[in-house]
Parts: structure tokens; C-alpha cells; sequence
């Protein structure tokens, strides 16, 4: 009954139909989600346009892969609302000959997404199970630009810094001060602070004539938050 | 059987009480505590439910009601099980944070409810039956009915100390089995006992093999126990939760770092109690010359004095007892509540955190902070309160946790408290749009003017890093020399200095800018003459509390809303001040639910007749009233004892004893009918006067010895509890004599009102304060005495 299941599965996956609908649907997020809502960087878009997220998040969740929020893949962790992983992506404004690092791989969908933009992107997962299927999965897409390293994102990467960009998925208390060491001078580090089911805001942090410097943005959730301009 | 079913009841009743405290602490330690609260509300119409029931088939109820008693009661207590199996398997598959991503999840979120409704429907089908039944002895199974409440809640306090929470429900489930096994007729007990027997070996070996809840993979316990090498290596189980320690070689804590920190910051074991996070287990021996908390905006007041005497409020795992500590403070004093947290960090942790509190320079108080603030008389050259929120916000989660700590009465006792140069040091995470670093800023503020202090400036300085800002206050003005260590600490740490002498406007946001202009100007409107234009128009409320209304977390502005609605949109409105919104929706799901549960009797009993406004309006009014005045007891003698859990029960046990005994004595005292509208009256008036006197009253005496302290509440609490308890059992009484169709239907209404009365109590505490709560109550018992006079009860 099992191998029928997958049989039935795989047919339906692997149908013209069916990618055809996925392909639908991710036009359709690249402009009502992403275009609409002010992301303008064409290698952004194009890189939203190209890589199918259907991909990234578990089974149960496929038919909503598309859809503009969160999605749990397991351990306690999401795939970010697409919104989220395309503003983050923008406001660390990749460039072809860069070179990423990202801490907290979850399911590799923003890794992926900024491997299609940058040189070589390094994503570290500390949650062994979720390391190895994003390794798979990132393999199994053809990535030879992303190196998955499952261990523990605290230090950074050292024997790689410095880096152009560092985007922490998984936000914690403070910033470890050895990735701030490891940005690049002029580089940027993105974080999303809150809940992801609740109010997440972003925090850019620039590093700039020896100084770090921060922006809290305004809270992301469905849409960009925009506070009344009469107080 | 006349005796024995006064046994039965009370057994009932205990394990009725008992499963609701034990479920909603289960499932606030597995999943999302305020929907646990929604939860438990619901499953609670369970009671106006079988009201419902009971007046559809009154008749044959009659007739045939007692032989259902002891099934009843038996299949009560199985459900109890049931139910737990139940939830194992369906919490495998619904997690309440994946129901803002998965409606499916809403779907699962009823059928939860519907089956937590089970065990309390049936039950209350037993308990209504009987007082159907052998209304004639309405006072005593009334008494027998409160007293078996008051010693559930005892007993589950005292069951807490020896049982893991997941055993609980197998041991309260034996209460029903018991209940049922007492009330057999004599000629089937022999047949019956056998069986009976049986059944209860089902909950003893659930007690030794508990039926564990999972826990939500988004707990923070979950997401420690994912990371690597991670293990919980010390449980510890009592009234104050379930604590676990665990360790894991990636757990570090260093809240609000500073960005110029380039040190190591150590690997700690972090503590959790009931699957939420606590705090982080620190030794000293970690540190050398430096301490990663100076580089934190904490470590202002650090940075300007050497404080002698330290007070450090609901201080948890101790960090920054340790901080004070290692900065040279001789004196400090730790107050945290939860005991069982102090006597693992003195005990088995006590290598780990370096002996910190049996230092001869720490002393540890388990007390309510503010109960220690009332009753304390030191001097402190430094006051350190509990931080505010959590790193990214809470969105509101906590609206409905009173925080006594933060209310402006607070801060005004702990001004009192300080020494000549003393300071109080209070730290808020940023959240977005700001609300805890206003409203914190504006207590401070509205406290230092209600002392007399017309240059706030010169007393009060903020700063701020990139996720967290840090008040100051000092009681002398901050000098020359205090102020430029503090630009050279900002400098230092990137940190920015929002409140401070000699910073130019420019220099308000140098190292962590914030995409929301409005912060800076929001800081000078709070310290200007034009504060409350400034709270009028902000679209959150950011008004200081006060301990008669101590929802520091509470925001939303219900008048508002439609502002609130069109600058964030309708979906995302809610996830603002979530909690709240769930507080709002579970009333709206429980009045609709108790509508139609009042509501669908009358189809059976017809809608024509007389005495169903009366009946309406009398047990609706006393059944709200006796919540009400519960709710504010509870809190107010929290405050009173110091010890949050062991007041409740106190309060809860005297208060439903003195009811009990009220009933017991309600057909020797109110003989007539002219006679209850003097009794409704009389508490009218005793809880109108308690509403004023009471807390004056419970402040004067506050310092005396524990001893007098419970004479005191006793004295207190008896009169009005004791009249309290006379309303129910005199109006069943009298239905009975003159319209006893009515009895069922009454015994819903009082249950479902019960329900409402509960969750509009927090509504009421939260929008206006307890003393409106007591004035609520008020109106509820003046219901009653209309129905009473318009309606001549007896002759419905």
C-alpha cells in the first residue's frame, strides 16, 4: 500500500499539470507578495521567480507553499512567510561576485534563493536532521554553490570571513560578537526579531569605518507595517 | 444513602475543582497557556450544559435520576481519563501556534474543547441531579458541595509537592470513581464492588505509568531540548511548577550584548519551569576581569557608583545578584517567589552558580515583590527591577499577568526605599510600535511628580542599545562627572542615549537608528507638560497602572480599534496584542455558547409562564456576583501574604467553607420570603463597603506576624462569604416549594454565568481596575434583589 502511495505521489508531482499550477503560483506570489510590497531588486525577483519553494517545505504543506505566511518543517522551526525571506534578502543587497554566509539552513529555501544571486553562499544548521535534509534536498536541485555545514552557528565561519552578507535566521538575545568580527568592512547582517506566527521585525546591522551600527525596522507580517506620519 | 450522598458530593465536587486547576496547568505546559484558558473556559459550560439537559428531561429525572447518580459519576472519572488519552494522541497532531498558519489546526481546537467538556458535563449532570432530587436538604449538600471545592484545591496544592503534573489527572480521576462507589444502592454493592474495584485500577496504573502530553515543538523547552547533546538533567515538581534544568553545550545567554563585545560568552544550563524559559544558571568563577553584562545598558549604574546595598526584584536565576556581586556589593537581597528556584541555586546547583545565595553577602526572600516593597524597611543605594518583556516582543501575550512590580504605587514604594544617592534600575527589550518603554517611562515619570521631583531630567536617564533601553533613576540629581561616564559608556558600547544632559538632537540615534521616527519625540512628549494629549492620541495605551489595575502588558485601546485597523490592516490587527484578542474571543465563544444554552430549555418548558425572568435574573446575578467578589479576593490577599499560590488556596477554602457554613445556616436565619431580599441587600452593601475598605485595610495591616495576618483575613472574609453562601440554597429551596420546573434550569444558569462571570472579571480588572470588578459585583447582587421584589419568587 505504502510503495502505491508513493507511486500515486510521484505521478502526481512529476505531472506537467501539476508544475504548471506551482509555476502559476509562484508568479502569482512574486507579483501580489513580493512586487507589490515594494521589492524592487530584479535579482531578487528573478531568484523568487526561479527557485520552487513547493520544494523546501514538508509534504503536509506543499498545496500551501505559496501562501503568504510561515510554514512549520519540523524541530520547532519554520520556512519563513516568502515576504520575509525576499525583504531580508534585498536589504542585504547581494551582489553576483558575493560571497553569504547564513546561520540556521531550516529548510535551505533562503540560502537557495541567495545562491541564485551570489557567488557561494555557506549556511550553517545546528539541528543535525534539518542540516542533513537541506543538504539532500539543495544536492538533489543541482546548488553547487552552497556548502550546508551542520554544526553550531555561534562562531561563524572564520576560516571563510569575512563575508559580504550574514543573514542569522534564528535570532537569539544578543549577536554573537564573532560574527560581527566576521562581516566584511561595508558589509551587512540581517536578523529577524519576534515570533514568526506573531510579529516579526528586521534588524540590519552595517559595519562601516570600524563602527556597527543598527536599524530596527518596522514590524513585517502580512504587509509592510506603516505607522501614521501625523504624530 | 442520606449521609453517604453528602460524602459523594463533596468527593465529586474536589475532583470537579481539582481537574480544572490540574488541566489548565497540563496544557499551559504544553502548549499556548491562553489557549489553555480558552480551553478550560469552555469545557467548563459543561456545568450550564447539564442544566440544559436536566430541564429537557426533568420529569423522568424525577423519577429515575438517582439510579443514574453512580454511573454518572464513575463514567465522569473515566472521561477524566479518557480525555488525557485523548489529548495524547490529538496534541500528536495540533499545535495552537500553527493556527494562524493552518485552519485545519481551528478544526482540532474544537474537537479539544468539546472533549474537555465531556468529564465536567458529566459531572455536573450528577451534582445537578442531586440537588433536583434532595432539594429538601439544599443547605447541606450546598455546604457539602463548597467545602468538597475548597478541599479539592487544598489537596491538589498538596498533591503538587509529591506528584509530576502528568500523574495528577490518574489521582483526581479516583475521586469520581470513589463517589460512585458510595452512592450504590446496598442490595447491588456486593454485585458492584468487585468491578468497581477494577475500574480503579485503571487510574493507580496510570499514576505509576502517567499519560505524558507532547509538548509543542514551539515551546522554548522543545527548541533547547532540538539543539545538540542537549538533556534535561534535573526535574523538580511542586506548587510552583514543573522545573527542569537542561544543558547543552551551545545554550549561551547574554542579553542585549553589546555589539562592541568581542569577549567569550560563556556556555550556561538554562532553567524552564512548566516548558518556558526561565533563566540561565551563571557562576562567577566564569568571569575574570570581565563580565559580559557590562557590556550591556544594565551595567549603567555600575558604571557611575559602587552600590553597598542592592535590592534586585523577582530575580529568577540569580544573574544579576551574581552581577551585583562580582561588581563589589556587600549587601543584596533577592526577592523571587518561587522557592523551589532559590532552594535548587542554594542545594544541588549550588556548585554551579559558586555558592552565590549562601554567600554571606546575598540573602535570598521568597516573597511577592510587591508584597516586599509593602512590608519591607531598608534603605537601597540600588534597586534593580525584573526585566520588561522579551527579546522581539511578546505581542501582547502577557496582557492578562498582573504585574505589580511596574505599577506606579510599586515605584513610588521603591523610591521610599532608597538611600540618599540611591538609584532604581529598570530595563525594557524594544518592541514595535513602542509600548513597554513608554509606558515604563511614563510610571517613572508620573512617579517622580506624585513625589514632588519638578526637574525630571536632572533625575532620570535612558539609554538604549540596539534591542533593549535602560532607565535610571536616581533620587539626587546625576552630576557633571555621572553624566559624562555615561556618554563615554554610550560611546564605548554603541549604545545611544535617549535621555540624558547634554545630548543634542542629533545624537539620539548615533549608533542603532530606528525606522520609526516617532521613539525620540514620543521620550520628550512623556516627560513634557503635554503628557496626556500625548496618551490621548498614542494609538496604544501606554498610561502608567496602577496596583488596583496591574496590566502593565495590556495596550490595546478598545476604542481604537478601527484606528488600529486601518494602519495595520484586519488580518494583521490581532497578532499586535494577541493576548488580549484571545481573552475577547474566548467571552464572546462562552456567551454565545451559554445563550443557547439558557436559551434552549425554554423550548421544553415553554416560553410562556410565569417566573423565568426571575429566575433568570436571581441566579444569574448571585452566580456573577459570588465570581466577582472571588476574583478580587484572590488578588488582593496575594498582595496580602506575599505567596501567590498558597493565598490563593487560603482565600479560596475560607471563602468557600464560610459559604458553605452560610448554606448550612440559610433555612434556620431566612425563614421568609420578605427575609431575602434583606440577606441580597446586606451583601449589596457589605461588598460595596469592601470595595473601599478593603485594600486601606489589608495595606494597614499588612507587616503584622503571619498568625494575626490569617485571624485578620478570616475575621474579613467570613461575613461576607458566610451571606454569600445563603442566595443559592434559598432560591433552589423556594423553587422548590413553588415552581419546581424551574430547578434544573436555574442550576444551568448559575453554571453558565459562573463561567462568563470569570472571564469578564479579567475583562473588567483589565479595562477599569478591581474596584470596578467589586462594583460589578454590586450590580450583580442588585440584580437579584429586583428579581427578588418585582418577581415574588415564591409565588413563580
Amino acid at each position: 500500500m505504502k510503495w502505491l502511495s508513493i507511486l500515486l505521489g510521484t505521478l502526481i508531482v512529476s505531472s506537467p499539470l501539476y508544475a504548471q499550477n506551482f509555476d502559476q503560483k509562484r508568479a502569482a506570489m512574486v507579483q501580489n507578495q513580493l512586487r507589490q510590497r515594494g521589492i524592487v531588486q530584479t535579482n531578487v525577483l528573478e531568484a523568487f521567480q526561479k527557485v520552487e519553494r513547493h520544494l523546501f517545505v514538508p509534504a503536509a504543506y506543499t498545496s500551501m507553499a505559496y501562501s503568504d505566511g510561515p510554514l512549520p518543517i519540523g524541530y520547532g522551526q519554520t520556512i519563513s512567510q516568502p515576504y520575509i525571506v525576499a525583504y531580508m534578502t534585498q536589504l542585504v543587497n547581494p551582489k553576483p561576485n558575493g560571497k553569504v554566509l547564513e546561520i540556521g539552513t531550516g529548510s535551505g529555501y533562503q540560502a537557495a534563493i541567495l545562491a541564485e544571486i551570489v557567488e557561494k553562499v555557506y549556511t550553517i544548521e545546528i539541528i543535525p536532521e534539518l542540516g542533513k535534509s537541506a543538504t539532500d534536498r539543495l544536492k538533489e536541485l543541482g546548488y553547487q554553490n552552497i556548502e550546508v555545514i551542520t554544526a553550531d552557528g555561534y562562531h561563524g565561519l572564520e576560516e571563510q570571513a569575512p563575508f559580504d552578507a550574514i543573514v542569522v535566521t534564528a535570532a537569539a538575545e544578543h549577536i554573537p560578537p564573532s560574527l560581527i568580527q566576521q562581516l566584511k568592512e561595508g558589509g551587512k547582517m540581517i536578523i529577524p526579531v519576534g515570533s514568526p506566527f506573531l510579529v516579526q521585525t528586521l534588524m540590519l546591522v552595517e559595519k562601516k569605518a570600524k563602527k556597527v551600527t543598527t536599524k530596527s525596522l518596522m514590524p513585517v507580517r502580512f504587509v509592510p507595517f506603516t505607522r501614521s506620519q501625523e504624530k | 444513602m442520606s449521609r453517604r450522598i453528602y460524602f459523594s458530593l463533596g468527593l465529586l465536587s474536589a475532583s470537579m475543582i481539582a481537574f480544572q486547576l490540574v488541566l489548565m496547568q497540563l496544557i499551559s505546559a504544553v502548549q499556548w497557556s491562553y489557549f489553555a484558558y480558552m480551553v478550560i473556559s469552555i469545557a467548563l459550560l459543561g456545568y450550564g450544559a447539564s442544566g440544559t439537559l436536566l430541564a429537557m428531561i426533568r420529569s423522568w429525572i424525577e423519577k429515575h435520576g438517582n439510579k443514574l447518580l453512580s454511573p454518572l459519576m464513575t463514567i465522569s472519572g473515566l472521561a477524566m481519563l479518557g480525555i488525557l488519552w485523548f489529548s495524547s494522541v490529538i496534541f500528536k497532531r495540533f499545535d495552537t501556534y500553527l493556527i494562524f498558519v493552518d485552519t485545519t489546526h481551528i478544526v482540532y481546537l474544537i474537537i479539544v474543547c468539546v472533549s474537555f467538556f465531556m468529564p465536567f458535563f458529566l459531572g455536573a449532570l450528577a451534582i445537578g441531579i442531586i440537588y433536583i432530587n434532595y432539594v429538601s436538604r439544599i443547605g447541606f449538600l450546598y455546604f457539602a458541595d463548597l467545602f468538597g471545592s475548597g478541599v479539592g484545591g487544598i489537596v491538589l496544592l498538596a498533591l503538587l509537592w509529591v506528584c509530576f503534573p502528568s500523574q495528577l489527572p490518574a489521582v483526581i480521576a479516583m475521586l469520581p470513581l470513589i463517589a460512585g462507589m458510595l452512592i450504590v444502592p446496598k442490595k447491588w454493592f456486593r454485585i458492584l464492588v468487585f468491578p468497581s474495584l477494577i475500574l480503579l485500577l485503571i487510574p493507580v496504573y496510570l499514576v505509576c505509568v502517567p499519560i505524558q502530553l507532547p509538548v509543542s515543538e514551539f515551546k522554548s523547552i522543545s527548541k533547547t531540548l532540538n539543539l545538540p547533546e542537549s538533556e534535561i538533567y534535573l526535574e523538580r515538581k511542586s506548587p510552583y511548577g514543573h522545573i527542569q534544568l537542561v544543558r547543552s553545550p551551545v545554550l549561551r545567554y547574554a542579553p542585549g550584548l553589546s555589539l562592541s563585545f568581542e569577549g567569550e560568552v560563556p556556555v550556561v544550563d538554562m532553567l524552564f519551569c512548566n516548558g518556558n524559559w526561565v533563566g540561565p544558571i551563571i557562576g562567577l568563577s566564569q568571569f575574570d576581569t570581565t563580565h559580559f553584562l557590562d557590556f550591556t545598558t544594565h551595567a549603567m549604574s555600575y558604571r557611575i557608583s559602587t552600590p553597598e546595598n542592592v535590592l534586585i526584584l523577582e530575580g529568577g536565576t540569580a544573574l544579576f545578584a551574581g552581577y551585583a556581586l562580582w561588581k563589589g556589593s556587600g549587601n543584596i537581597v533577592l526577592v523571587e517567589e518561587n522557592k523551589e528556584i532559590t532552594d535548587l541555586l542554594k542545594n544541588e546547583l549550588a556548585s554551579q552558580s559558586d555558592s552565590l545565595l549562601v554567600h554571606p553577602y546575598v540573602r535570598a526572600v521568597n516573597l511577592h515583590a510587591r508584597h516586599f516593597l509593602l512590608t519591607d524597611t531598608n534603605q537601597y543605594d540600588l534597586i534593580i527591577l525584573p526585566e520588561i518583556e522579551s527579546f522581539g516582543g511578546t505581542s501582547g501575550v502577557n496582557a492578562l499577568k498582573e504585574q505589580y512590580v511596574f505599577t506606579t504605587d510599586a515605584l513610588a514604594d521603591c523610591w521610599e526605599r532608597l538611600s540618599g544617592n540611591g538609584m532604581i534600575e529598570v530595563t525594557a527589550w524594544l518592541d514595535y510600535p513602542a509600548r513597554n518603554p513608554l509606558r515604563i517611562l511614563a510610571s517613572l515619570v508620573e512617579m517622580l511628580e506624585e513625589k514632588g521631583v519638578t526637574s525630571i531630567e536632572s533625575h532620570l536617564v535612558a539609554l538604549r542599545s540596539w534591542g533593549t533601553i535602560s532607565f535610571l533613576l536616581k533620587k539626587t540629581p546625576f552630576t557633571q562627572e555621572e553624566v559624562f561616564a555615561l556618554h563615554e559608556f554610550c560611546s564605548q558600547m554603541y549604545f545611544d542615549a535617549v535621555l540624558l544632559p547634554h545630548t543634542q538632537v542629533n545624537d539620539i540615534e548615533v549608533f542603532n537608528h530606528l525606522e520609526d521616527t516617532t521613539f525620540a519625540s514620543s521620550v520628550r512628549q512623556i516627560i513634557s507638560a503635554q503628557r496626556e494629549e500625548f496618551y490621548a492620541a498614542y494609538d496604544f495605551n501606554i498610561r502608567p497602572v496602577r496596583d488596583m489595575r496591574p496590566y502593565f502588558s495590556q495596550f490595546l485601546k478598545l476604542n481604537r480599534l478601527h484606528k488600529l485597523r486601518d494602519t495595520l490592516g484586519n488580518t494583521n490587527l490581532p497578532f499586535f496584542e494577541v493576548g488580549y484578542f484571545i481573552v475577547l474571543l474566548t467571552f464572546i465563544v462562552v456567551v454565545v455558547i451559554a445563550i443557547v444554552l439558557i436559551v434552549l430549555p425554554l423550548f421544553f418548558i415553554r416560553w410562556q409562564g410565569h417566573g423565568k425572568l426571575f429566575t433568570l435574573l436571581y441566579f444569574s446575578g448571585i452566580g456573577i456576583g459570588f465570581m466577582f467578589v472571588e476574583v478580587v479576593l484572590i488578588q488582593q490577599f496575594i498582595l496580602y501574604f506575599g505567596h501567590p499560590v498558597f493565598a490563593a488556596s487560603a482565600v479560596l477554602i475560607a471563602l468557600l467553607l464560610s459559604s458553605g457554613i452560610g448554606s448550612l445556616r440559610s433555612s434556620v436565619l431566612i425563614k421568609s420570603y420578605g427575609q431575602l431580599w434583606k440577606l441580597l441587600s446586606l451583601i449589596f452593601l457589605i461588598v460595596l463597603l469592601y470595595a473601599i475598605i478593603l485594600m486601606p485595610l489589608l495595606r494597614i495591616t499588612i507587616s503584622l506576624s503571619f498568625v494575626w495576618k490569617i485571624l485578620f483575613s478570616i475575621v474579613l472574609i467570613f461575613p461576607l462569604a458566610f451571606f454569600m453562601g445563603m442566595p443559592f440554597p434559598i432560591g433552589l429551596r423556594l423553587l422548590s416549594e413553588h415552581n419546581k420546573v424551574m430547578i434544573p434550569w436555574a442550576w444551568g444558569i448559575n453554571g453558565c454565568f459562573s463561567v462568563i462571570s470569570t472571564v469578564l472579571a479579567a475583562i473588567i480588572a483589565v479595562e477599569a481596575g478591581y474596584f470596578w470588578v467589586m462594583l460589578a459585583a454590586c450590580i450583580a447582587y442588585s440584580l437579584a434583589v429586583a428579581a427578588v421584589l418585582i418577581g415574588r419568587l415564591v409565588r413563580v
